[in-house]
């Protein structure tokens, strides 16, 4: 039973970290510059999840459970903003945006929220069969 | 042979089935609920009313051999649940979940998978307490007689 609570402790890991990605695009939406000072306008970035949990300690968790493969950056997520005073702008007068939808982004917050707790509750239903199993012993 | 005439008695190795089968069925449901949100992923369970149906047979079949009182459970294994040596059992799914196919490709159905945790770990539990009472029963005999 240890591996089904691996399983659902791969579930709230994954679903944690899509949240800290979707948390730094709403964070980002207007950030043109990068950590060096230079114009960089941020790339919206997406978590991807496949099957299996390799960090898991149990052989149930390393074959079901779920992680997190990539961070993937989405280099089209740019749109053009009319700026010709800035000095990054083009001959036309355009510099790029990122192109970051924070009601979107709300959504999917919403849903690795809702996701996180279904399973929370998986685990505390692992936990009740448990303690179950224990008091059989007792 | 005496331990083993106690522990195969009564309904005993009926509910020590429905134990481990739900015991394994929990890494299935766990292990939908983690993957709700990966594109591609099937959802996939093993069908409890074929394993009843199964349970059933064997059952009826120890009824046949021992008029229920004693003698182990022959539980024959399926594509889906294989019996191991010493009775352990191993969940292959195979019954793809009914639900619709999201836009990432995976047919994820919250609802219905809360359902089946709430209903395995009722299943659970029932099992465990009935084999409590049963282990209570035997451990008050054994005292009884020793005091």
């Amino acid at each position: 039973m240890y591996g089904s609570l691996d399983i659902s402790v791969s579930g709230m890991v994954a679903q944690r970290t899509r949240h800290a990605v979707i948390a730094a695009n709403i964070a980002n939406a207007n950030v043109l510059y990068n950590a060096e000072g230079e114009f960089d306008p941020y790339l919206r970035r997406s978590a991807n999840f496949s099957a299996g949990d390799p960090s898991a300690s149990s052989a149930d968790g390393r074959s079901m459970g779920v992680h997190v493969i990539d961070i993937a950056l989405d280099e089209n997520a740019l749109r053009p903003r009319w700026e010709p005073d800035n000095p990054n702008a083009d001959a036309d007068g355009y510099i790029m945006v990122p192109d970051i939808n924070t009601t979107v982004e709300q959504i999917n917050a919403m849903e690795a929220s809702r996701a996180y707790e279904a399973n929370v509750a998986a685990a505390e239903a692992t936990k009740t069969m448990m303690s179950q199993a224990l008091r059989m012993l007792a | 042979m005496l331990i083993d005439g106690v522990n195969n008695a009564g309904a005993m190795p009926t509910l020590d089935a429905m134990v481990r089968f739900t015991a394994q069925r929990q890494n299935l449901i766990a292990h939908n609920i983690a993957n709700v949100s990966t594109p591609d992923f099937i959802q996939t369970d093993v069908s409890v009313s074929s394993f009843q149906a199964n349970l059933r047979d064997a059952v009826e079949e120890r009824r046949d051999r021992s008029d229920g009182a004693f003698g182990s459970l022959q539980i024959r294994s399926t594509n889906e649940v294989r019996v191991g040596r010493r009775g352990g059992l191993e969940l292959t799914p195979q019954t793809a979940r009914p639900g619709v196919l999201a836009h990432d490709r995976n047919n994820r159905d919250i609802e219905r998978l809360m359902q089946d945790l709430v209903e395995n770990v009722g299943a659970f539990r029932t099992a465990t307490e009935l084999l409590n009472q049963q282990t209570g029963m035997l451990r008050r005999a054994m005292s009884e007689q020793a005091g």
